[in-house]
């Protein structure tokens, strides 16, 4: 009888309504906390951009980082052309928090939309953009604040999925995200070159300048992936700056 | 041109067994010879290139968020992807069910030759593996076959190549304690170090 | 052998909870038996994961978890499965175990989540657990069976977290994430690389395995 195709049809049909049933209902259940989870590492990554927030972030408990993030930022989405956005293609609301960059990075650079998170705390500013490329292996994303003057980078957060541990994952460090601070995005003559990581580790800070940083010693094929994600993430967001930023300083300038 | 670069990365560079040690069970357990290390590789070769481009087609239009779009409107929000595991190694076990079936209606010599393999791949870890990176990365379905007949060439490759040095390995004199898998373990480092060099190749 | 009289039954014919061939179960995979250096199964996630202590942690908890369940479950269904689907039938109860965990992990360790991303799935396909399955849990009783998972569990968990313990420790001067070498007043010390990339497992596995080859007296041929 346990031999018979009836049987077996009964018994994989039972079977797969027992599982089925038992993991849509879990799923259920801890949907919610995923979300959570989810939001709690986007705004925490977020906040790990501004190095005095990152500091902070590690001895707060999951609650104490959702209020400090909507204490300290508030976001915009732009498209392409650096006009602002609040509903898309399909007329549903956006959450800067909820793009997804990395399906975004998956579309035509002109269809995608670019969230900005504005950083204000004590007269404190910045601009943190989300930021995301191809590293050596697999995808590396980051978020990159700006100060007012739209040319210095306060702080950089980057992380990766499968960089090479103690190589190119280094980039996830402390040590190699801090030499970003106070790096310029425009060389002497005001042109757009964006922040280039060097080739080869140890380099005196005269001869980097203000728009190179330091390398990472058998990391080169990652760092090449670190630049170019930043020149086109920050090369997309100087249409937004120039619209939303420079343009309304004008204006308020000519005013006064 | 993309494809063929992933194709190349999927054998090489990102070797199932050197650089994600995926299938590492049988590759140990059957490359003492190589006429079965070849039996078993062209096995997983063929699985490997049949099952990826079938789980993108489960993932994309049933399992992803959004995936069940085409049914209507309503049904857009629905995300399955928890039952990605489930659904992907039932794929896998039902499609080497049914290769193991035809080929030994239709050719008996070379399910002499395969077919005791076939079971054996349906808990192989690289074919799962390789469909859950498909997943994870979001290839096309031209990039999905591509990976999937890349990752089973490179499964190949080193079984056969393993099973070629251990052949040899068999007139040296090994301390006992490091006969086997402790002396196999050491060849597949020093392989993978060779496979290193196949690293940051990009054409 | 004390705890076998301590923990004696009530009823007499029943057998003690932890007698002297159940504790067997347990304790034969932690050395004897070993289901990664002596059976050669479940090599894949062992080598994969092990580059830090932290998530290689929550990956032995995860199987050990997995295992038992896995062969609870279907011990209880032993004699219900019919034989010809049975394989498919463990793996749909194997991948259901999994993705439980992979959610609970998702929701309340989500740090641990996107670290070990494919890996946990791939328990799945760990050969431990279908190794398991097919040549106890088919043929046992239910407790005996959850027993057997924990003992394999076990002897997979000490492995893995000796192959990350040297990796970590040599890759990046580690252990669970502490700088122990800075600890002791040792700056700069020298890591490895090679440690941390895929090479490292291999050849540190194979320490392991010359190392208790050699003390059980095991020779493979």
């Amino acid at each position: 009888m346990r031999q018979s195709n009836t049987y077996i049809i009964v018994f994989s049909l039972i079977l797969t309504v027992v599982l089925g049933g038992l993991l849509s209902g879990v799923s259920q259940v801890l949907g919610p906390a995923q979300k959570k989870a989810v939001d709690l590492d986007t705004k925490k990554q977020i906040l790990g951009a501004i190095p005095a927030e990152k500091a902070a972030l590690q001895s707060m408990t999951p609650e104490q980082i959702l209020a400090r993030y909507s204490e300290v930022i508030s976001s915009v989405v732009a498209d392409y052309n650096g006009n602002l956005v609040t509903t898309n293609e399909k007329g549903e609301p956006i959450v800067a928090e909820n793009v997804n960059i990395e399906k975004n990075y998956k579309k035509p650079v002109d269809q995608r939309v670019f969230p900005v998170f504005k950083y204000s705390e004590n007269g404190e500013e910045a601009y943190i953009v989300p930021t995301f490329g191809a590293g050596l292996w697999d995808a590396i994303w980051g978020y990159v604040a700006i100060a007012p003057d739209l040319e210095t980078i306060i702080g950089v957060s980057f992380d990766h999925k499968g960089e090479t541990p103690g190589l190119g994952a280094r980039i996830t460090t402390d040590e190699v995200q801090a030499r970003y601070q106070g790096k310029e995005m425009y060389d002497a003559q005001g042109e757009f070159v964006s922040i280039e990581m060097v080739k080869g580790e140890n380099h005196s800070d005269s001869e980097l300048g203000a728009n190179k940083v330091d390398g990472m010693a058998g990391a080169t094929l990652t760092a090449n992936g670190v630049n170019s994600m930043l020149k086109n993430y920050l090369g997309y967001y100087q249409s937004y700056f120039d619209k939303n930023v420079r343009n309304a300083n004008a204006m308020t300038l000519n005013n006064n | 041109m993309d494809l063929l670069n992933l194709g190349i990365k999927s054998i090489f560079i990102e070797n199932m067994i050197f650089a994600y040690f995926l299938g590492m069970c049988s590759f140990l357990a059957v490359s003492k010879k190589v006429s079965t290390a070849f039996g078993l590789g062209l096995a997983v070769v063929f699985v490997l290139g049949m099952t990826v481009p079938m789980n993108w087609l489960l993932n994309e239009f049933v399992l992803k968020e959004g995936a069940l779009a085409w049914l209507g409107a309503d049904f857009a929000t629905i995300d399955l992807s928890f039952l990605r595991f489930i659904m992907f190694i039932a794929i896998i076990a039902a499609m080497v069910q049914l290769v193991e079936m035809t080929i030994e209606k239709y050719s008996p010599s070379l399910y002499g030759s395969l077919g005791i393999f076939l079971p054996l791949i349906a808990v192989n870890c690289a074919i799962l593996g390789s469909s859950l990176f498909m997943a994870q990365r979001d290839y096309t379905i031209g990039e999905a076959t591509v990976f999937g007949f890349g990752s089973g060439i490179g499964f190949f490759l080193a079984i056969v190549a393993l099973a070629a040095i251990r052949e040899k390995l068999k007139y040296s004199n090994v301390p006992d304690g490091l006969k086997g898998l402790g002396i196999t373990m050491f060849i597949t480092g020093l392989m993978g170090i060779a496979f290193m060099s196949f690293m940051g190749i990009s054409i | 052998m004390s705890t076998e009289t301590l923990e004696a039954p009530v009823v007499k014919e029943k057998e003690a909870l932890l007698s002297k061939r159940r504790k067997k179960f347990v304790t034969d995979p932690l050395n004897d038996d070993n289901p990664v250096t002596v059976q050669v199964l479940g090599i894949c996630s062992a080598l994969a994961v092990t580059t830090q202590m932290k998530p290689t942690l929550v990956m032995a908890i995860s199987v050990t978890l997995v295992l038992m369940f896995s062969n609870l479950i279907i011990s209880l269904m032993r004699n219900a499965i019919p034989t010809r689907v049975r394989i498919i039938v463990q793996l749909a109860v194997v991948a259901t175990l999994v993705t439980l965990v992979n959610e609970v992990l998702k929701a309340y360790a989500y740090d641990m989540y996107k670290e070990l991303s494919v890996f946990i799935g791939l328990i799945i396909t760990n050969c431990i657990v279908m190794g398991r399955l097919e040549a106890f849990a088919l043929g046992n009783k239910p407790y005996d069976s959850m027993l057997d998972g924990l003992g394999s569990g076990l002897g997979y968990s000490w492995i893995i977290l000796a192959v990350a313990f040297f990796r970590e420790i040599w890759g990046s001067g580690n252990v669970f994430g502490y700088p122990v070498f800075e600890a002791i007043g040792i700056e700069n010390f020298p890591t490895n690389g090679l440690m941390v990339s895929p090479v490292g497992a291999f050849v540190v596995l194979g320490f392991i395995i010359w190392v208790q080859r050699t003390k059980t007296g095991y020779v493979e041929h």
